[in-house]
């Protein structure tokens, strides 16, 4: 069944529909979400919250930009508040959280690489350091707007459809956030 | 295109991001230029290190979070079921919910209940007996402030405390009462994160006292989340003169890179061409002699200078 159609059946009530819509989506906003917070808890609340916020508000959708665009725009949207309510807790942590608990990311870093030779795993994790310093900096549309473009491949048109912005604003913001990027990354590169 | 303009592009270029004809300019200069060939290399060099930061995500992960969203959306079915349920009982009973007499009895019947309770709850003594606290089920930690206690002699404490009673509003976000304390909230520096819903709302509404609560944000809030949020509000008074004021100030006096990056893109935007102001010019060189150490405010600077044919002497 195509988008559209499945968007009108999830409307009047097919739970079925509704199911098959969520699953064309959920693994990217998932990846997303998990990428930009680093954390599994926190990308499963956006996942939660985003999702119900589109089966709560579906009826009222009319169909004025595409249903992605609808979708990008909540998650853009949680992503961004999780961000800077993080950002003024000051819990950008050096650590990721998983199921099995806290994991330091060096720590990540040296177990999954341990067949490289020593010199080079420790550049790799010192390179891996500052780009994670790199990225805790970048402001949070910054942030954003780089997880969108950089890992999630979407295009500036349609990031700035997400964020509210003009493709020309989420242009910029890209631009600061390379321009950051690479001269913290100076030196290694 | 010269090397400078190229290698600023360098990263839009690798994601795609420029018009085809920017992208043949670019092209023809690295085929002529191997400095800036050197410098692609680079770009693709820390773009690559950069992907190997992406998190695999774990495989239950997904899987969790569609049983928990059929759940809940399970869980808000039902609710809605009983709702339907609630509501059409008294049609079920023979009355209609509608019909005025109903409704004057079902408002006397919970009048009378609400009065019958507070008078057993006032009753001195009847929950002081069942858990030798008396009146505390109304204090909430996180809304309170307890002035003064008193111990007295059977082991009985006196507190006397201030309560903070949570109420709703809701109304539209021009409304005067609404209003007030959405400004009130924009301002308020103990809450980032509600300062940031605030200026959200505000950003799409007209008017001087908007404006000025917004620019006091921009000059003197203490974080700079807040700080950019609002100077991305203030867009819409961007021809304001108080407006340039402030933003001004904000180009000349902020320490964060990406706050200044936001004034300067305000005051002189990215797709339009800037006329030439004495008092911008003298702004922007003042800006280029401190500014040491953000390559981007540096290059706009110099680049709407040179846009203004402003002749500057500190490059």
């Amino acid at each position: 069944m195509e988008e559209a159609a499945l968007i009108r059946s999830a409307q009047r009530g097919d739970a079925e529909a509704f199911e098959q819509l969520v699953r064309s989506y959920d693994a990217n906003v998932l990846r997303m979400a998990f990428n930009l917070l680093r954390s599994e808890e926190d990308a499963r609340d956006v996942y939660q919250e985003a999702f119900l916020r589109v089966y709560r508000n579906l009826p009222s959708f009319r169909f004025d930009c595409s249903f992605s665009t609808w979708l990008y725009r909540i998650v853009a949207n949680l992503c961004l508040d999780q961000i800077r309510k993080r950002k003024v807790r000051k819990e950008e942590a050096a650590s990721i959280t998983t199921a099995e608990g806290e994991l330091d990311r060096f720590q990540l870093l040296a177990e999954g690489r341990a067949d490289v030779d020593p010199q080079r795993q420790l550049m790799s994790a010192e390179v891996n350091n500052r780009i994670q310093e790199v990225l805790a900096q970048l402001t949070a549309r910054e942030r954003l707007v780089f997880e969108m473009r950089h890992f999630g491949g979407m295009r500036l048109r349609a990031i700035g459809e997400a964020i509210g912005v003009t493709e020309e604003a989420a242009k910029n913001c890209l631009f600061r956030a390379t321009q950051k990027m690479r001269s913290a990354l100076g030196d290694f590169v | 295109m010269t090397c400078q303009q190229v290698q600023l592009k360098l990263s839009l270029y690798l994601y795609g991001e420029l018009d085809f004809a920017q992208e043949e300019e670019l092209e023809r200069h690295l085929e002529q230029c191997a400095w800036c060939e050197r410098a692609l290399a680079r770009e693709k060099t820390w773009h690559t290190s950069v992907n190997a930061e992406s998190l695999d995500m774990p495989l239950d992960l997904l899987a969790g979070c569609r049983e928990d969203l059929r759940n809940a959306v399970r869980l808000r079915n039902s609710a809605g079921k009983w709702k339907r349920i609630l509501e059409s009982w008294p049609e079920r009973l023979g009355f209609s919910a509608s019909s005025w007499s109903f409704r004057i009895a079902m408002a006397s019947f919970l009048v009378f209940i609400g009065f019958s309770l507070g008078q057993f709850v006032r009753a001195p003594g009847r929950f002081a007996s069942l858990t030798g606290v008396s009146e505390m089920g109304l204090l909430n930690p996180y809304t309170s402030r307890i002035r003064d206690i008193q111990a007295g002699g059977d082991g009985q404490v006196r507190i006397i405390f201030d309560q903070v009673r949570e109420r709703q509003l809701v109304g539209q976000a021009d409304s005067a009462e609404v209003r007030k304390l959405l400004l009130s909230a924009a301002k308020d520096a103990a809450d980032p994160g509600l300062q940031v819903d605030s200026v959200n709302i505000l950003k799409d509404q007209d008017g001087d006292d908007v404006r000025d609560v917004l620019l006091d944000v921009v000059r003197h809030d203490a974080n700079a989340g807040v700080r950019l949020k609002a100077l991305e509000a203030l867009r819409r008074y961007s021809d304001d003169s108080a407006t340039r004021q402030g933003v001004v100030f904000v180009l000349e006096h902020d320490d964060n890179p990406g706050v200044r990056s936001q004034a300067i893109d305000m005051l002189a935007p990215l797709s339009g061409r800037v006329g030439f102001s004495p008092e911008l010019a003298n702004t922007l060189e003042e800006v280029i002699r401190s500014e040491q150490n953000d390559d981007y405010v540096h290059m706009r600077c110099l680049q709407v200078l040179q846009e203004m044919g402003a002749v500057s002497n500190v490059y």
